[in-house]
């Protein structure tokens, strides 16, 4: 059972080439499922010009599929238009398997939907907590308790996030897998040399948004520069808070403290991040945080807000953690200060490569692969008792969607048989074009 | 005790942990018994009290009252049986009795203040007076029965979107700005009273009708505010006492309007008071750390 190769396709709204968490996991893990062997398309929505299908590095189709993003990169939802479409690709491609990604991509929701009508395996990873409280929140559980009614099993990417799905969902906690994110150690590289200890530098790298906790660092940067004064500031990002963080710098004179970089480009977060010595973080919530994993493969020391599942992403002994509360995060720094002549950032870098790893996440998600297919075959009728149990208006109008999704797709199956759709050819890569990645690989494994 | 201790060693437990690859001896879809241990379910509800809901349904009840009597003016208004004398009259008398709870009940009584106020009126009503006959044409091209229509609809979305919390214009203790859904509803009162003024007669009932409507919309909530931060037993009075009037009043005018006001002002007082109450017990509220980090600072924009 365990070299069964699969056939996978990936959905999300969110790919290359944005970036963030969720675009880089489906990419990191893409890559390394191709290297064990199964095959990997990905579907997505068409970004600028960029339409149609292209392939990425190691023979990664990807299918830019022409609809317009209308809201935060999201396609407009429209239930059932998306059906002919993934009816094709997964005719076409042979695929076996379906994982949708993130809990806001309405491409994923109406994917899984398709699939999950097609008789497909499905299953979906959810990268974001939500809380239960406000207007957006209860709207956003129901539809992801629509589609994760039927989802054959689940990902989730910390275990706070997991607990979160469980309750949202209402999926058994069986159903619901714990696989992290990773970072690529060899891209996160510490800088060659070490740096001096005179002056110490702090990086921020964010959007600078409200959620990022913009407004905590506006109140904790000026304290830390009143309490230390060998310390500077970096800020790499951008968003509607930076004004706020600037006027901050005018206020308290910070300018030759405080240094703004604007938006970085993901190519360039390394040459920043290894300028610094300690990485604050002050999100007000994160599932995961791919970022404090960069900081910490470059060797930086990390004080971060105690939110979500940042408590579980480093040992402690990494990772300073403070409350969402400037005296707090102030304490934390310093705490951090002291401790930063301990830190060596190139043994932290080779902890990291033990701690995280790509293929790690690949082989675990593999298994939760084998056990969606071992999952039983189930009639309409069978899967339409789940829906009518989420609840006494919602299940019936969940129903009632898949009951017309069921006859939409019979009507393509007669105007469009699935023999008249042509099959892909198979190829192979006849040699893999980045070593960089396999020498990885092999090194991490002799480590390991 | 060695087996025990062996035993342990082999199998090391399980840590809620992100890092270091899947833990030895367990699935990644292990649940531990700490799993949701962190949750904690309604924490911060409120224990309602049947009579407080009440006694604060009455200040829906009230305004509910003062919108009915101003569109019991328009519609006396509309049938000629209130002459523009009788309506310039009113107009005085309640520019009176406002300003006269006004300095009543607020603490600050200074004469600056008052001339400011009675400046900012005399400009406000010049310039409604120049208004009128711009607003007197304005939909004669357009039928009653699709001005009737508008107008009520215009008066329940004021109804539904109105601030009962507070006053609607800012009163010089208010902190907050008021918001969206006040001003829409403030606007919708405004164009009601627009679309009645323009099918009256002539320009002077123009310009009283819409001094009187204008008075009630701006100013009402704001000196019932008054009203209630002074003396919440001078508020129900005054509630009740306008809700005796209102209904005396709509009875003379259609018998079948004062059942349906009737049968609203219990709705609001005792069935929606109750209907709350029971609901209570469905109240499920979930934290966890899950939750979006509160700033325990104001964010000042």
């Amino acid at each position: 059972m365990a070299d069964q190769k699969h056939r996978i396709l990936m959905v999300s709204d969110f790919f290359f080439p944005n970036f963030g968490g969720v675009e880089s996991h489906i990419y990191y893990l893409s890559q390394c499922l191709l290297k064990l062997g199964h095959k990997v398309v990905v579907m997505t929505h068409a970004y600028g010009n960029r339409s149609g299908v292209r392939y990425m590095t190691g023979g990664l189709k990807v299918y830019y599929v022409p609809w317009r993003p209308f809201l935060m990169q999201n396609t407009l939802p429209t239930v059932y238009g998306t059906l002919p479409i993934v009816r094709t690709i997964l005719v076409r491609e042979k695929i076996s398997l379906v994982h949708g990604h993130q809990a806001f991509s309405t491409l994923c929701h109406e994917a899984l939907m398709h699939a999950r009508t097609m008789g497909y395996k499905v299953v979906f990873t959810d990268h974001s907590l939500y809380g239960f409280a406000d207007i957006g929140s209860i709207h956003m559980n129901k539809v992801l308790q629509f589609t994760l009614a039927d989802v054959s099993q689940a990902i989730c990417v910390s275990h706070t996030s997991k607990e979160n799905t469980v309750l949202r969902s209402g999926l058994p906690p069986e159903k619901v897998f714990m696989i992290p994110n990773a970072v690529d150690t060899a891209m996160f590289k510490p800088a060659p040399e070490r740096l001096g200890n005179d002056e110490i530098i702090i990086v921020v790298i964010s959007r600078l948004v409200y959620r990022k906790g913009a407004d905590l660092l506006v109140e904790v940067i000026p304290e830390i520069c009143h309490l230390y004064p060998n310390v500077r500031f970096i800020v790499g990002g951008d968003g509607p808070k930076r004004v706020r963080l600037e006027e901050m710098r005018e206020k308290h004179s910070l300018q030759d403290r405080v240094e703004m970089l604007g938006s970085v480009p993901h190519a360039h977060v390394r040459s920043v991040l290894i300028s610094g010595h300690i990485f604050l973080n002050s999100s007000l919530t994160e599932a995961f945080c791919i970022a404090i994993l960069e900081a910490a493969s470059c060797g930086l020391l990390t004080v971060s807000t105690r939110v979500g599942g940042v408590p579980e992403v480093l040992p402690e002994d990494m990772i300073v953690l403070a409350e969402p509360d400037p005296s707090d995060m102030v304490r934390a720094t310093g705490k951090a200060i002291s401790l930063l002549p301990n830190i060596d950032p190139q043994q932290m870098h080779n902890r990291m490569k033990k701690l995280y790893n790509w293929h790690d996440v690949a082989k675990r998600t593999e298994i939760v692969y084998d056990r969606a297919l071992k999952c039983p075959d189930q009639n309409l009728l069978e899967r339409l008792s789940r829906y009518l149990s989420c609840g006494s208006w919602a299940g019936k109008i969940f129903c009632f969607v898949m009951i017309i999704d069921f006859l939409l797709w019979r009507l393509l199956q007669l105007w469009q048989p699935t023999e008249e759709i042509e099959e892909v050819p198979e190829f192979t890569l006849p040699h893999h074009q980045d070593e960089e990645i396999i020498s990885n690989f092999n090194k991490d494994h002799s480590l390991g | 005790m060695d087996n025990i201790i062996s035993e342990s060693l082999l199998r090391p437990k399980w840590r809620k942990v992100a890092y270091g690859g899947m833990q030895p001896g367990f699935d990644d879809n292990h649940t531990d018994e700490s799993f949701l241990e962190d949750m904690v379910m309604n924490a911060s509800v409120v224990k309602r009290d049947l009579l407080k809901v009440m006694q604060d349904s009455v200040s829906i009840s009230q305004y509910l009252c003062i919108v009915t009597l101003v569109s019991l003016v328009w519609a006396r208004t509309l049938q000629s049986t209130l002459d523009e004398n009788s309506l310039l009259l009113l107009d005085a008398s309640l520019f009176g009795s406002g300003f006269l709870v006004l300095l009543l009940t607020k603490e600050m009584r200074s004469l600056n203040l008052l001339f400011h106020y009675i400046l900012n009126i005399s400009f406000f009503t010049t310039g409604l007076y120049m208004l009128a006959p711009i607003y007197h044409p304005l939909t004669r091209s357009i039928s009653s029965d699709s001005i009737w229509a508008v107008t009520v609809t215009l008066v329940m979305l004021h109804l539904f979107l109105h601030d009962y919390s507070g006053s609607t214009i800012k009163a010089p203790v208010a902190l907050k700005n008021p918001s969206l859904t006040s001003c829409v509803s403030l606007n919708a009162s405004v164009v009601a009273s627009v679309f009645i003024a323009s099918r009256l007669p002539s320009r002077l009932h123009v310009f009283a009708i819409m001094l009187f409507s204008l008075q009630v919309f701006l100013f009402a909530p704001f000196v019932t505010y008054c009203i209630k931060k002074f003396s919440f037993r001078l508020h129900l009075m005054f509630s009740f006492g306008l809700m005796a009037v209102t209904l005396a009043l709509i009875y003379t005018l259609h018998h079948l309007l004062f059942m349906l006001l009737l049968g609203l002002l219990v709705f609001i007082s005792v069935v929606c008071p109750c209907w709350l109450i029971r609901i209570q017990e469905y109240k499920f509220e979930i934290n966890g750390p899950w939750d979006e980090a509160k700033l325990c600072f104001n964010v000042t924009d």
